[in-house]
């Protein structure tokens, strides 16, 4: 059998896993801000009902040492920050009279799965110019 | 030279009452805006201002151990800075720059090194920047080692904060550039063993836009509707977001931003509820501490001790903002490029995370930072735009744009002094 994308019980978040499991906060961000805004309120709505069930079951390991459904039940639990920016405040994809860039970036995020190190980071903003 | 002036703002019913601007001595009528555009305003910029002013690089905390070491690009003055600590552990910044024949010694951005090698022919430097060795030495004329270490950059330390100063004998000492900022800020405390969060971003506009759009409020309810204006403005006590205190200290100077007492969650933000619940901060991400409780005892803090406070912003002359709030503190680096691009680096340090439900708070938090620094950024390349069209001669200035005033006041004196002494006058 294969290994499951996410803990048992969280099975109908499967469907989010490929878009907004990510490893760093400002790919976290970028995939909030190109997707849609059905996309952003669907994957909304099925998050936050299990958000505080994702919370007690991540509680039980350290950090950033989990088991890799916990762990990518974890960023997906960390990708509701951004898809919150959208539906809580914009209401839309990005904020009001602003543009999507290449050019601004959280070259370093929150630990852990906040974003590379400093100099990965440093390359990642470098190749952007 | 301007007074430590302190103003308080008798907020109550919303806003100053008093000028910030005419108390400190500065001037109320219109402000040119050709140090926006002008190619001969920005050379005088790089070379007067950048090139004798005290610079910030680095804060100590990036050179942990004996031999650990950073580089830091200044590209406005085309200088590549190699900062080091020495096995001795003194910091000390040198040009990173070969004395063989000239190529640029280190490529990493940091780490920890007894030995620098430089690539082309294997010239070796210390940690104490002395040249260690040099292959085939035996095949030189006259060669003195001790001669040849890297070029040292004056570098002095104020609480942590590291500076460089790219005059090869600078006219004036860190402790007289930072004058009556110095002695103010002395033992603010700065949380330890924070998390760091870093926002980078290049774009198409003078460096002192994004300056100015740290140096006052006034743009929150316009710019920020949906990010800030909640929590740092009020609709009734203070729609405007007016600041609630304002000083200068020399070259430098600081504002005291209002936060919203009365700010929650709104109903529909259910994920701001669900990252928040262990917090009592709200909008700044902290928790009510002891380090919180210390720093709001800071004399220099909230110097009026408004209970609506949420942070100060601090400029520190030409480049570079020390801000401090309920949550952590955080600065900015503007670094021009050229007269309209800048590099500019927001350093948040926060404490880390210690939960689940921590961390999500704190991703919300850069979340939030991301949009708000996005709907700056674009704002700014707006305003290069108009600038550059050269409808407008002049900018008006409104008493919560004070700092953006003294900026402009203490600019122009180096751009047009001859001397360090003529500009501090
Ligand atoms: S230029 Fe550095 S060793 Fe020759
Ligand atoms: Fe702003």
């Amino acid at each position: 059998m294969a290994e499951p994308l996410l803990p048992s019980g969280f099975d109908e978040l499967e469907q989010f896993v490929e878009y907004w499991v990510r490893d760093t906060n400002n790919e976290r961000w970028k995939q909030r801000s190109k997707a849609s805004m059905e996309e952003i309120q669907r994957f909304y709505d099925h998050m936050l009902a299990r958000a505080e069930d994702a919370i007690a079951h991540l509680d039980a390991f350290p950090l950033d040492d989990m088991p890799p459904a916990s762990e990518r039940l974890f960023k997906l639990l960390l990708a509701i920050a951004h898809v919150a920016m959208a539906v809580e405040m914009h209401g839309q994809p990005i904020a009001h009279r602003a543009q999507l860039r290449s050019d601004l970036q959280m070259t370093q995020g929150p630990w852990p799965f906040g974003g590379s190190s400093k100099e990965q980071s440093k390359r990642d903003l470098e190749e952007t110019q | 030279m301007m007074n430590d002036m302190v103003i308080g703002a008798n907020l109550g019913q919303g806003g100053a009452k008093d000028s910030f601007t005419t108390a400190l001595g500065l001037g109320t009528g219109p402000v040119p805006v050709d140090s926006y555009i002008s190619p001969e305003f920005f050379e005088l910029e790089r070379t007067r201002v950048f090139g004798r002013a005290w610079l910030y690089v680095g804060r100590t905390d990036q050179l942990p151990d004996a031999d650990s070491f950073f580089v830091k690009k200044i590209e406005v003055c085309k200088a590549s800075v190699l900062v080091m600590r020495n096995a001795a552990g003194k910091v000390q910044a040198f040009h990173n720059v070969c004395s063989h024949r000239g190529n640029l010694v280190v490529t990493e951005q940091s780490g920890n090194s007894k030995l620098h090698r430089c690539a082309y022919h294997g010239w070796a430097y210390g940690s104490d920047g002395s040249l260690a060795g040099v292959p085939d030495q035996k095949n030189f004329f006259q060669l003195n080692k001790k001669e040849c270490g890297l070029t040292p950059i004056a570098t002095d330390v104020w609480e942590g904060w590291i500076f460089i100063n790219l005059q090869r004998e600078p006219e004036i000492s860190l402790k007289e550039f930072l004058g009556p900022y110095a002695e103010s800020y002395a033992g603010v405390p700065y949380g330890e063993g924070h998390e760091t969060l870093v926002i980078e971003a290049r774009f198409k506009a003078n460096w002192k836009l994004i300056m100015d759009a740290f140096s006052e409020s006034y743009h929150v309810p316009a710019i920020h509707p949906a990010t800030l204006a909640p929590g740092f403005s009020h609709p009734v006590h203070n729609k405007y977001a007016r600041p609630l205190s304002g000083n200068t200290f020399g070259l430098h100077s600081a504002w005291s931003a209002y936060g919203n007492p009365e700010y929650a969650p709104p109903p529909n933000s259910e994920v701001e509820r669900l990252a928040c619940k262990v917090d009592t901060g709200g909008l700044l991400g902290s928790d009510v501490n002891d380090e919180v409780l210390r720093l709001r005892a800071h004399p220099a803090i909230n110097p009026t001790k408004e209970t609506c406070w949420s942070a100060d912003v601090t400029a520190i002359f030409p480049n570079f903002n020390i801000d401090y709030s309920t949550g952590g503190y955080w600065t900015h680096e503007f670094w021009p490029i050229s007269r309209n691009e800048t590099h500019w680096i927001l350093t948040i340090r926060i404490p880390k995370a210690n939960s689940v439900r921590r961390r999500l708070q704190l991703e919300h938090y850069a979340a939030r930072w991301c949009e708000i620094v996005l709907e700056d950024v674009t704002n700014c390349e707006s305003i290069q735009k108009g600038l550059e069209s050269g409808a407008k001669d002049v900018m008006y200035l409104q008493d919560g744009e004070f700092m953006i005033r003294h900026q402009q006041e203490i600019l122009r004196k180096w751009v047009n002094a001859q001397t360090v002494a003529e500009a501090m006058k």
